[in-house]
């Protein structure tokens, strides 16, 4: 059996998406072949964006909207693929959407590039709560995903979107993602990736209109060998828009640059950043790069950021209730690392807790 | 059959370069409660965290032992798993960790309930573990923690410091009960080693030895009632008074 005769549906125990709960709609899909197109509520339109361009006129002008098809060598390629593969999400206006839509895209065959853009539009009013894995066959050596994703959180509605990553250690993964926030909404972006990946480079944004919100949530663990350019940023364009960047990251001999910058225009804007980093091997770096720009006198703006060892306090304190040392080390990272996303509902954080400790690869107590 | 728990013989202790601790000898007996009684300062925290051979404290003399093993050359986990626990004045905020996750990992006893109500603790199982704790919560968890742990050696580091009437009660009864002070000594499975400043721990715990700690040393030690009393009627300006007019006298 050569390795694209692999069952793929075996590589989404990567990301424990083999047993996930019960869901509004489900995208799966393997290389360039969409596996699944589901969506059980009525709410929730959910299509691949190549049917979706031919069922609606409007959506074609939306497509690299937010991205420019132009915006670096990455898209340019996304662009240029003739293969349209992707998702349409919409969620009607006033639906509150509370079931998670599950996404998730594979590379199955070796030295594939997986070219994808994806379209989310709620409503005005609407809720979604959108939970991304993406993981490669254990087979595969080499590959590139690139990934457009375009967010459109219309009028007062909630989208929170968790993207764990579980690549392998020879993929390179470009996501592009930016979202539009617009009057009093909120848009939730939520990254982990706990597993070793060749190189990784996203920098999400989003463009937040008055009373609008955006929280950016990323926790990494880099492993040897692995190295990630992650960060996102806010521009806070209308009036009382505000933006919350939190990222975690731990180097275990990996290489990272974080990133973050909010940027703000107008009065009433608020925004703040915080960048921690643990550098637990000599071989691995941290580099922590927080932007913050302000246009206007009546902002709120801040960051702090901090790159160290593990503190020897915390060690000691544990190792006095008789934990060892290596038991207390995992305790402390495990701690670190579980950054919780209070945006989001209990139920779907449990679920991504679960996905979450799936995708680990260091060693756990 | 040998009762000494911990025995501390001769001890200097270093931070950097300043002497600390200026030669220590302690006995605690199995049962025994010692309470350690000295000013700001004084080097009674150094004392508790050198036996726990905590990072930073250099033991540059004299020994310590618990149930007659050396720790010499041991890691703090390894004291603390000899049968020692320690409740920290300052404990750190670990984020991320609850508390119930900390106690599991301790994991040395079946069943923390009736701990927990007693210290009432049930609403901060699942909080970050001392994150946003005021004074008498971080008290409290550090006493869960020792019923957790169930060390025969207890070294409990400021009890009252920063914590209310109210919280100092709850913290006593859970240690008295700890420590089996209803029963007779020779029944008493736990020992302690109480440091207190101000000694108002002493309307709540009974304990049998009291010592007077200034400049590294133990300069006096005896009931402990009486030393409280004459603390508070001279304060430690008066241990100064006592001790220079013992050596001035032939």
């Amino acid at each position: 059996m050569n390795r694209t005769e692999q069952n793929p549906r075996e590589s989404l125990k990567n990301v424990a998406f083999d047993k996930l709960g019960a869901g509004a709609a489900t995208f799966l899909a393997s290389d360039f072949e969409i596996l699944e197109t589901h969506s059980a509520e009525a709410e929730v339109e959910l299509l691949p964006i190549a049917l979706a361009l031919e069922k609606y006129d409007w959506l074609e002008p939306l497509l690299f909207s937010l991205v420019p098809a132009d915006k670096d060598e990455d898209v340019k390629e996304v662009a240029a693929s003739e293969r349209k593969l992707g998702y349409f999400i919409r969620v009607r206006a006033g639906a509150k959407v509370a079931l998670p839509v599950y996404t998730c895209y594979m590379i199955n065959s070796d030295a594939f590039t997986q070219c994808t853009h994806n379209i989310v539009i709620a409503e005005e009013n609407s809720e979604l709560h959108l939970v991304s894995g993406c993981t490669s066959n254990a087979h595969v050596t080499s590959g590139r995903h690139l990934g457009v994703t375009e967010y459109f959180v219309r009028e007062g509605a909630t989208v929170t979107s968790t993207m764990i990553h579980s690549w392998g250690r020879e993929v390179e993964v470009y996501p592009r993602s930016a979202a539009h926030v617009g009057k009093n909404a909120r848009f939730v972006s939520n990254y982990v990736a706990l597993s070793s990946v060749r190189k990784l480079q996203m920098y999400p944004s989003a463009r937040i209109e008055a009373g609008g919100l955006g929280e950016f949530y990323s926790v990494i663990y880099a492993p040897k060998g692995s190295f990630f350019d992650v960060g996102s940023a806010a521009e806070l364009e209308g009036e009382g828009a505000s933006a919350e960047i939190i990222s975690r990251v731990v180097s275990d001999g990996g290489k990272v640059i974080t990133r973050g910058r909010i940027s703000g225009n107008r009065p009433g804007g608020r925004g703040s950043m915080a960048c921690n980093g643990l550098l637990l091997n000599p071989e691995g770096s941290i580099h922590a790069i927080p932007e913050l720009i302000g246009n206007d006198p009546k902002l709120e703006l801040s960051h702090e950021a901090s790159v160290g060892m593990i503190s020897k306090e915390e060690l000691a304190y544990l190792m006095a209730s008789g934990i060892e040392e290596e038991r207390a080390t995992s305790l402390i990272i495990e701690g670190f690392l579980d950054l919780k996303v209070p945006s989001l509902p209990e139920a779907l954080q449990q679920q991504i807790d679960a996905i979450v400790k799936k995708t680990k690869s260091f060693e756990t107590i | 059959m040998n009762d000494t728990v911990l025995e501390v013989a001769g001890l200097h202790v270093s931070v950097g370069d300043k002497t600390i601790i200026n030669g220590v000898d302690l006995t605690v007996r199995r049962g025994e409660v010692h309470v350690l009684f000295g000013p700001n300062g004084s080097g009674k925290s150094t004392l508790l965290a050198a036996i726990m051979r905590l990072p930073g404290y250099e033991q540059s003399g004299g020994s310590v032992t618990i149930n007659g093993d050396s720790t010499e050359g041991l890691t703090t986990d390894a004291i603390a798993r000899l049968g020692v626990g320690m409740s920290f004045q300052h404990p750190p905020a670990i984020r991320g960790v609850t508390l119930k996750r900390f106690l599991e990992s301790i994991n040395c006893c079946d069943d923390l309930g009736a701990a927990v109500e007693r210290l009432h603790m049930e609403a901060f199982l699942e909080r970050e573990l001392n994150v946003g704790f005021s004074g008498g919560e971080l008290k409290r968890a550090e006493i869960l923690k020792l019923y957790a742990q169930n060390p025969e050696m207890l070294l409990i580091d400021e009890p009252e410091s920063g914590v209310d009437i109210e919280n100092i009660a709850v913290i006593a009864r859970a240690i008295n009960a700890m420590l089996q002070q209803e029963q007779p000594m020779k029944l008493r499975k736990q020992s302690a080693l109480i440091i207190t400043h101000t000694g108002h721990i002493l309307n709540y715990i009974d304990a049998d030895v009291g010592h007077v700690f200034m400049d590294g040393k133990i300069v006096c030690s005896g009931n402990p009632q009486k030393i409280m009393d004459d603390i508070k009627r001279l304060g430690f300006a008066g241990c100064t008074e006592c001790l220079k007019a013992q050596k001035e006298t032939p």
